[in-house]
């Protein structure tokens, strides 16, 4: 059943979206409903290769305490089993990567399909639902 | 009886769903995928799961905080 694609645009780094955002693109792809999401602004930083552990990595407020002390699943993989489950995309925002003078090498393996800008972003979400965090 | 059978007792939304679409790519067509959950939202979350993937519910029960679900795979 050919569901409409979903389109999440997510620009926070705070712990709390980044991790509704990875739920919410697990879920869709593996409901069979095609999912693409664009990183961008201060969401890009919590991709970083070399960012420290899971703990630092993930900055919020209260719930993202309570989702660390009860060891909810960590984002990357939930985007990981999404992709690897179902139709999910990750596209880095061009002009952060530009920003930050970093290449997509700078950014975690294996998760993004490449960098994109936000006008083609845009235009291929015409038909799609659209959410943004 | 399910061909299959998955326990995800104890664990919150997504996984349950996330570990039966995985599961359920090792059933064979026809066959079925018994799962056990606890999660409060899994009945809904299940059948809207086999409504979007075309997978049927074929029986959705509680027993005690369990939930337990009969998912038959048709492709």
């Amino acid at each position: 059943m050919a569901s409409s694609p979903l389109y999440i645009v997510l620009c926070s780094g705070e712990h709390e979206k980044l991790q509704m955002a990875a739920m919410m693109a697990s879920v869709g792809a593996v409901s069979e409903r095609p999912v693409e999401v664009f990183v961008s602004m201060n969401a890009i930083l919590a991709f970083a290769k070399d960012a420290p552990a899971a703990d630092a990595r993930y900055q919020g407020g209260a719930f993202s305490k309570l989702l660390k002390e009860k060891r909810a699943p960590d984002a990357i993989t939930l985007f990981r089993q999404g992709k690897a489950l179902g139709d999910l995309k990750l596209w880095a925002c061009s002009m952060a990567l530009d920003v930050k003078g970093w290449e997509l090498s700078a950014l975690v393996d294996d998760l993004f399909d490449g960098a994109l800008g936000l006008t083609k972003f845009l235009s291929d979400a015409e038909n799609g639902q659209f959410i943004t965090l | 009886m399910a061909s299959q059978l998955l326990d995800v007792k104890g664990l919150n939304c997504p996984l349950p769903i996330l570990r039966a679409k995985k599961a359920l790519k090792d059933v064979a067509i026809g066959g079925t995928l018994e799962v056990l959950a606890t999660d409060p939202g899994a009945v809904k979350d299940f059948e809207a799961f086999c409504r979007t993937t075309g997978n049927e519910l074929v029986s959705s029960k509680e027993e005690g905080k369990v939930f337990s679900f009969v998912i038959k795979r048709t492709s």
